[in-house]
């Protein structure tokens, strides 16, 4: 270790040098400005970065020099530039590992003068180049406290071989030109992809748009409407007139939103087209759609679907409905028929090719017949509660008048004003079967809704509990007792129970996302023989129109929990939510 | 939540027991799909599963799917009447083959 005696003598004396010379020279403010600039204009930082870091090491006077950048895990420095007689770029070595590693760690810039009196100094690279490392200058890449890296400049030359304090500061000053600039490209890198991203959004949607069929004159029977809730929609309909006269009509929901969502509505759609000119049975056609869908159908999506054929000579309508909504059927005496679903969605069961479906065959009776998706009774109205199916109703009773593309519009125009700025909830999508024969025979009907006569609610119990799977067995037992102490059946304890679990599920996986600081507060008042349940969480109000991934190892099927609500309940509503934020749901159930 | 494996003339008979819940249905999921991956068929008895939510009938429906796929059988037996419930309302009372008993639906594998 001859070597570094005479060094370590002249160290002192070089301190008080150094310490005069902290201030970087004219030179090296004009090295330091031409940097920043290159920096500040770079296209490619990589080749930014290794030209810095050239320059740096030759004003200096360094053997050779380095750049490491920690990876995205934070774990492992990789080399991205160096210099001098042996190239490591590509190497990678631990976060913390070396002289280097120890200045990303501190966030600080260090001299070190003798590497042999330094035990962090890690021998290996050394080992594996054949090089010698005596000194090293080393400065971190940061920004604030986001750590990027750290440059490193080794055995100084000329002179007295030891690197000055001033050589740090300059050094510093450039790593955090560089750090900024490395900072900047990252940033725009992923404005970039955000741009790409949307920008592929909009081509599918265009593409989405294209498979729904252009609007037809008012003497066409079917009409439709879809009002996607983001950029891409998961539901579609479809109609077209055969040869003969009759219209395929379909109209669908495939479970979940976002792009998969949206992929497999192109699929539904795109087999409707192709196989309902050839399959004039709904049912048949539904069990074909299903074993090609349930065939290639990924991890729990599914599609709730109606698909029909309608003979504008006869009147009557053909349809089959798997797991969907239930069809209206608004008669021209102003009553309403309802058509609920008999299968199970498509998607789940892979049937055999041949198997049908079961059918529902009406008459019309110069009625009109609605099919729609759930994002049309869940939407909102300007007035903050849900339109439901009354409402829904009431805009086709009032507007029974109107030609069908009309009516149409007036149910988009209520749920988009009652989305507002916020967007819509849903993907809002309603088609219309005018039965032509009779098309006048329509005649507009009063709303025979009855106000419910006025009891006061009773309070019976509150419950405030973390919204945590942990609770749920508590907050169940809490139901069903209540439930069967106020009177109800153990059948309607058990539906409670269940419709109470999937409420405060959602809250906790879709409103708190899984956030276990957040509470839910469970409220539950008796109204004579009704039973009112307000749940109501902190969360953020749930807006749909902001773009979160589906987490695709979710295999639960979307909106089962909701649906089994609404299979229970007497009533379920999202009630307009206070301005400090949150969700009530509440929920009304007839007991005793 | 508790479960029990046997083997019965090879088919699987998966027991379980107790609350199908958002807190446990991980869990179930894991050991249906385990029963599954053993590549017999698999005979599910719910006779002390007291309640079962959304999340529990989709880790069903997941198993179920599977088994499809490998072309095994994958039947319900026993079900208590508060997942009867449950299945109907969900609709899958239609899905998944239902047995009145173990015995039925080791019956109906073989």
């Amino acid at each position: 270790m001859a070597k570094s005696a005479p060094r370590k003598a002249k160290a002192a004396d070089k301190e008080t040098k150094a310490a005069q010379a902290a201030v970087p020279s004219a030179n090296a403010m004009d090295l330091l400005a031409a940097m920043g600039l290159d920096f500040a204009t770079t296209m490619d930082i990589e080749s930014t970065l290794a030209g810095a870091l050239r320059r740096i090491a030759g004003y200096v006077g360094a053997e050779a020099g380095a750049l490491f950048m920690l990876g995205s895990g934070g774990t492992m420095l990789r080399c991205h530039a160096c210099v001098g007689p042996t190239n490591i770029v590509g190497l990678s070595i631990g976060a913390g590992q070396g002289i280097v590693g120890r200045v990303v760690q501190t966030n600080k810039g260090e001299i070190v003068r003798d590497v042999e009196d330094d035990p962090q100094f890690d021998g290996q690279v050394d080992a594996k180049t054949g090089f010698t490392t005596r000194s090293i200058l080393c400065a971190p890449l940061s920004v604030k406290d986001e750590r990027l890296g750290a440059i490193e400049l080794i055995n100084k030359r000329g002179g007295d071989n030891l690197f000055e304090q001033a050589d740090l500061t300059l050094l510093e000053a450039l790593a955090s030109s560089a750090a900024l600039a490395v900072l900047n490209a990252r940033m725009a890198a992923e404005l970039v992809e955000q741009e790409r991203v949307r920008h592929e959004l909009e081509l599918a949607a265009e593409i989405q748009r294209s498979l729904l069929p252009p609007p037809e004159g008012p003497d066409f029977p079917a009409h439709g409407v879809n009002l996607p809730a983001r950029t891409v929609s998961g539901d579609f309909y479809d109609f077209f007139r055969l040869d003969d006269g009759r219209v395929c009509f379909t109209l669908g929901d495939v479970s979940g939103k976002g792009m998969n969502a949206a992929l497999l509505m192109a699929k539904a759609a795109s087999l409707f087209r192709c196989l309902g000119r050839t399959v004039h049975e709904p049912g048949r056609l539904l069990g074909r759609i299903n074993f090609e869908i349930a065939e290639t159908a990924t991890r729990g999506m599914f599609i709730t679907m109606v698909a029909g054929i309608y003979c504008p000579a006869t009147g009557r309508v053909r349809f089959s409905n798997a797991g969907h909504e239930p069809l209206q059927l608004h008669r021209p005496d102003g009553s309403f028929e309802e058509f609920p679903a008999d299968t199970p969605p498509v998607g789940i069961v892979p049937g055999a090719p041949g198997e049908a479906f079961p059918e529902v065959e009406a008459a019309l009776d110069g009625g009109a017949l609605y099919v729609f998706t759930d994002g049309v009774t869940e939407g909102y109205t300007a007035e903050g509660v849900e339109l439901g199916i009354d409402g829904l109703k009431d805009i086709l009773i009032r507007d029974a008048t109107a030609v069908a593309a009309d009516r149409l519009a007036s149910v988009a125009r209520v749920l988009a004003a009652g989305g507002g700025e916020r967007g819509l909830r849903d993907d809002v999508t309603i088609m219309a079967i005018d039965d032509a024969s009779a098309a006048d025979g329509r005649s507009a009907h009063p709303s025979g809704r009855v106000a419910a006569p006025a009891i006061a609610a009773v309070p019976v119990m509150t419950l405030r509990l973390p919204a945590v799977a942990d609770r749920l067995r508590l907050i169940r037992a809490a139901i069903g007792e209540t439930v069967r102490s106020l009177g109800g059946a153990e059948e309607t304890a058990h539906d409670m129970v269940l419709a109470v679990d999937e409420a405060c599920q959602n809250i906790i996986r879709h409103a708190y996302k899984g956030d276990s600081k957040g509470e839910i507060v469970i409220e539950i008042s008796q109204e004579g023989a009704k039973l009112i349940i307000l749940l109501k969480d902190f969360a953020p109000t749930i807006d749909p129109s902001t773009v979160r991934p589906r987490n695709l190892g979710d295999v639960r099927p979307g909106g089962l929990g909701t649906h089994l609500i609404r299979e229970v309940v007497d009533e379920m509503v999202f009630l307009k939510p206070p301005p400090e934020g949150g969700n009530i749901l509440r929920l009304v159930k007839r007991i005793g | 939540m508790k479960h029990q494996i046997r083997e019965d003339g090879g088919a699987a008979v998966v027991a379980l027991e107790g609350d199908i819940d958002l807190k446990t249905s991980p869990e179930a999921r894991k050991i249906l799909i385990d029963a599954v991956g053993r590549n017999v068929p698999v005979v599910v008895d719910l006779s002390r599963v007291n309640y079962i939510d959304s999340s529990g009938v989709a880790s069903l429906i997941e198993a179920f799917q599977k088994a499809r796929k490998s072309g095994r059988k994958f039947v319900l037996a026993a079900v208590s009447a508060g997942a009867m419930r449950v299945l109907n309302l969900a609709r899958m009372d239609k899905v998944f083959t239902i047995c009145a008993d173990v015995a039925d639906g080791l019956a109906k594998v073989r």
